[in-house]
């Protein structure tokens, strides 16, 4: 029974200030969107209004996908961040579970270790592990990066699966231990099953911190062919000291639409994972 | 039936023993510390063997292609020699200081506009991440161009409005450009606050508002003594991991001004980067990386005290 | 493409000489085909700014040369910016590339883990016209000839030949004052300057050592120990660079990196800037209107000299590569003017020889504008002079010693401040020298 009036002081109350977030989240994107269209002639010209464009083309797009190997970059992140994912699951996993389910000396100064580790930044790491890297040969590989994102992958999903478990009742395993199950076999078939929202979340949230690494894949890989798309859009779409703005917005947008779109399709996951490492803590 | 009899107590002994085994192995500390063996031992020689070496590197010479020789701590004596470290670590407080204060309060302000229910409030949710989401180094070369002043909306209206042309310089005056860099860092990092507090804001009570409101409090008090300590846990965890990553942020500078002007954007891990890849010297650059460590070992402390408490 | 065999002299006489050096040469450099089944040499470059250039190599001098020795020649190109990380890795773990191309800065850092070409080096020079003192002075350490030079990627004087008619300028200045007082007019006339005095790599380091040295400044003296920054004539090209970048340009040029100015010469925002010879190149296929009104010159003068970056890019044989000898050979081979001539002809004199044979060839003739960028190579030196290449030189490029010296003069700081915090940066990284 919303009246007239209501509906205008909830469109002050809501759509004002949401309306002003929104404005300024999407802004950039906007404008990588609007660049990317223009043929060069408008492009730099400084004495038109920046945000229409009059004679729009698709050639950035066409350039990028044809003339660059901005599909071989998509395909190389994509294939690093779902093993990286995996493998950061995987390990995060084993070190929760103990730490939500189990009783044994030591376990808080793992817990500790693990939120420091956390806390270790690349910029701290990478010197030395270009060296580590250089001297096991893996330089120009994906699996350099493969083995390094987890580094900053797998402590976060330890403390995200660890809140997550600590919510997952413990009547069901407790009730397949008395029926003779032993441990592994609990965690396999009754416990891991049950945890399906929290990797979901977990793995959402490693996926597009992966999709966002730059330090290290700008460090390790330097060959074209084993590049990810933000090394290959920041380091490749320019020759000599010219820039290819045209197709560096479009591989721009183009770089953000795979990781937004696979995002949105679990947001609730995602914004749960965020959330799960705070509240719960 | 002799031999039967004969290899009853090996057998019962074999039993016992594998018995034995699995009830070792379904001890809680033996099983824990089997399970967490590969992901420990993972993290020890990736993060553990590196951050070590990179200690051992930052007491050396050694110049890219070379042999390292140890010089104790002549890197660290040359960094505190050097004006720009000075100002490094200087801008790299200032950034990560006002940054966090930026997305803290701007996060507050979202997450208190979208604790309203209004349709599509899921769509918004979503749509107010993406700065968050999408990769960086992208986003920063949108905005690369969007700050040119020729090209820069914000100018056009400010010379629109009388301001002589073409407006301020968003890149090129050193206090704009830290102010650009904190914009840009605070646009992408406000979402992951803002929702954080969201979810901390729906999870207080709602009768506790009622009991206050019937107990005369007004919006302003309900805010300072209700919201607000509630939000706190929620406000210091997102704060210390926030404030970590932008303490060591590494990719939007390298894309918006490598530094300049005049080292006005230069932060510790852009510094390292230039001397240790540029100038091929890694010990110098390791020693220069090594210096955010006291400053993020206090936060480490921080959060290890509040985790305690719990 | 232009024929091999006409590219080297305009003079018949001339031709006829270098054609007999080069045959000898090339007698001298003939590869050995015996054992080379299966081989591969594997060179690494940067990308190139003019494409056909990398092409060339693929397209015609790899297969050429596989015809003749039965050796495989497998050009690597990695990206812009990325050359000194590559090298790094392929120097510390002793594998990935065979011979590798050099910038400025790379032939002092890995010259330990590069082969001695003295001999090459000799023969080449001898049979060209000698070596240019700027292609020595890039590539000799320690007294041993660490890469073979290429060429020089000049950074020159970009100008707008009709905003400097408006004021009544028909050839650009010569000295530093005379460009100021022009800039002063044309940033009334909303035409500035904007020359790169932020974080990049070449067109900042382009402009600002050539201004420090014509004033007669100098990082370090010529023992390569002594720190000589803090000097009268340091103060007063910092002096002179304050009030240039005050009076003439746009504010903005302190922040800009390598990329800037191009995109401000293509929006028609600057008049005047210092690059290498990309700006034309682009305005020429791009912006035709602009690329008729751009030219180039050398930098102007300063009362002690002209001088310019001397951008070098060498070739270096790595010393521990399975197939030294057949690169080597290769190396001899690349550097016959067949070739040599052919593949610099191919980039449109964007890359200038260091070889004097080279003054009077062809390719000067197709864009007379870039004519400037080889008078340069007379006056042309690495970041560090007058001390010779060295990892302290390549420290101080690193952080921007010189350019942020500048650069914060011009946002504001005192210049007895700015020098003192550039000697106190110079003492630290050169006390080990």
């Amino acid at each position: 029974m919303v009246t007239g009036e209501g509906r205008i002081r909830e469109a002050v109350r809501v759509w004002l200030p949401i309306g002003f977030f929104l404005v300024v989240a999407l802004f950039p994107f906007y404008w990588m969107a609007i660049t990317s269209i223009k043929p060069n002639s408008e492009l730099y010209n400084k004495n038109v209004m920046p945000l229409i464009v009059h004679a729009p083309t698709l050639k950035h797009y066409v350039d990028l996908l044809t003339k660059s190997s901005f599909l071989l970059w998509t395909w190389n992140t994509m294939v690093v961040a779902v093993v990286a994912t995996a493998i950061s699951l995987i390990l995060g996993t084993m070190l929760a579970y103990p730490l939500a389910r189990m009783r044994f000396a030591g376990a808080s100064l793992i817990a500790m270790t693990i939120a420091a580790i956390y806390l270790v930044p690349q910029p701290l790491l990478f010197i030395p592990l270009a060296d580590i890297i250089n001297h096991l040969h893996l330089g120009n590989t994906l699996t350099s990066v493969i083995l390094t994102y987890p580094t900053m992958l797998v402590p976060f999903c330890a403390w995200l699966l660890l809140g997550y478990f600590k919510t997952v009742p413990k009547e069901l395993e407790e009730a397949a231990r008395i029926d003779g199950a032993s441990r592994l076999q609990t965690i396999w078939k009754i416990f891991l099953p049950l945890c399906v929202p929290g990797f979901i979340s977990a793995g959402i949230f490693a996926f597009t911190l992966s999709q966002n690494e730059f330090l290290y894949a700008l460090i390790f890989l330097t060959k074209t062919s084993v590049r990810t798309v933000p090394v290959g859009v920041i380091a490749e779409l320019i020759r000599g000291d010219v820039f290819y703005w045209g197709q560096l917005m479009a591989g721009a947008l183009l770089g953000s639409i795979p990781v937004a779109l696979i995002y949105s399709f679990f947001v609730e996951y995602y914004v749960s994972g965020l959330t799960a490492g705070s509240v719960k803590a | 039936m002799t031999i039967a009899t004969e290899r009853l107590p090996v057998v019962a002994q074999a039993t016992r023993r594998r018995a034995s085994l699995s009830a070792l192995l379904d001890r809680q500390d033996v099983f824990s510390w089997l399970m967490m063996a590969l992901p420990l031992a993972f993290l020890a020689a990736l993060v553990g063997y590196p951050f070590f070496y990179g200690i051992l590197l930052s007491l050396e010479d050694r110049p890219v292609a070379h042999a390292g020789t140890f010089v104790g701590l002549r890197n660290f004596v040359a960094d505190a020699h050097d004006p720009v470290f000075w100002q490094v670590a200087a801008n790299t407080f200032i950034y990560t200081g006002a940054a966090t204060l930026l997305k803290m309060v701007g996060g507050l302000g979202l997450a208190l506009a979208m604790n309203q229910h209004f349709r599509m409030k899921n769509l918004v949710r979503a749509v107010l991440l993406l700065p968050f989401i999408v990769p960086t180094v992208l986003s920063t070369v949108a905005w690369l161009w969007m700050l040119d002043p020729a090209f820069s909306v914000v100018n056009r209206l400010m010379v629109a409005l009388g301001w002589p042309r073409p407006g301020p310089s968003w890149l090129g005056n050193p206090t704009l450009a830290m102010v650009s860099i904190i914009v840009i860092n605070t646009w992408r990092g406000l979402p992951f606050y803002g929702i954080s507090l969201l979810a901390g804001l729906q999870a207080v009570p709602a009768d506790l508002y009622e009991a206050a409101s019937i107990d005369g409090a007004g919006g302003w008090a309900r805010f300072r003594f209700i919201t607000l300590p509630m939000l706190r846990p929620i406000i210091l965890i997102v704060t210390l991991f926030s404030v970590i990553f932008t303490f060591a942020d590494f990719q939007l500078v390298y894309v918006l001004t490598h530094g300049g002007p005049a080292n006005a954007t230069q932060l510790f891990a852009t510094y390292a980067f230039d001397i240790a890849m540029n100038g091929g010297q890694l010990g110098l650059g390791a020693s220069v990386a090594l210096a955010m460590l006291p400053a993020l070992a206090l936060l480490i402390v921080l959060l290890t005290v509040y985790l305690r408490r719990e | 493409m232009t024929g091999p065999a006409t590219d080297h002299a305009t003079t018949r006489r001339g031709f006829l000489k270098l054609a007999a050096a080069g045959t000898a040469a090339a007698t001298l450099s003939r590869p050995n085909p015996a054992g080379a089944e299966g081989k591969t040499i594997t060179i690494l470059h940067e990308s190139s700014f003019i494409k056909p250039f990398d092409e060339y190599v693929t397209n015609t001098l790899a297969p050429a040369y596989e015809k003749a020795t039965g050796i495989k020649v497998n050009y690597e190109v990695t990206s812009v910016g990325s050359l000194p990380t590559r090298i790094s890795t392929i120097a510390e773990t002793g594998s990935g590339a065979d011979i590798s191309m050099n910038g400025l800065l790379q032939v002092i850092q890995f010259s330990n883990k590069y082969l001695d070409v003295d001999d090459i080096a000799s023969d080449v020079g001898k049979a060209q016209g000698g070596w240019y003192d700027a292609g020595k002075e890039a590539v000799v350490v320690d007294g041993k000839w660490k890469a073979i030079p290429f060429a020089n990627i000049g950074q020159l004087m970009n100008w707008r030949t009709d905003w400097f008619a408006e004021v009544g300028v028909k050839k650009f200045p010569e000295t530093w004052d005379e460009l100021y007082e022009v800039g002063k007019k044309l940033k009334a006339k909303d035409h500035p300057f904007g020359f790169e005095l932020g974080h990049g790599f070449g067109d900042n380091h382009g402009w600002l050592y050539p201004l420090l040295w014509s004033y007669g400044g100098a990082e370090v003296a010529a023992d390569g120990k002594t720190v000589t920054i803090d000097s009268d004539e340091t103060a007063r090209a910092v002096d002179f660079c304050r009030k240039f970048f005050k009076d003439t340009m746009l504010d903005d040029a302190l922040g800009w990196t390598d990329v800037s100015n191009n995109k401000a010469w293509m929006a028609e925002q600057i008049s005047c800037t210092n690059n290498a010879e990309s700006i034309l190149w682009f305005a020429k296929r791009e912006f035709p209107d602009i690329g008729k009104v751009t030219d180039q010159a050398m930098n102007p003068a300063g009362p002690k000299g002209r001088f310019h970056l001397l951008n070098d890019i060498s070739h270096s044989i790595f010393n521990f590569s399975p197939v030294k000898e057949e690169a080597r050979a290769f190396m001899r081979w690349l550097m016959d003017p067949k070739q040599l001539g052919g593949w610099y002809a191919v980039a449109d004199s964007y890359y200038q020889p260091l070889l004097h044979g080279y003054d009077n060839a062809p390719m000067w003739k197709v864009e007379p504008r870039n004519l400037p960028y080889r008078d340069a190579l007379a006056n042309a030196h690495l970041p560090g002079w007058p001390a010779p290449a060295s990892r302290q030189m390549a420290e101080s490029v690193a952080k921007y010693v010189v350019v942020d010296m500048f650069a914060k003069a011009c946002s504001g700081t005192s210049t007895k401040d700015v020098i003192k915090d550039a000697a106190a940066q110079l003492k630290d990284i050169y006390r080990s020298a």
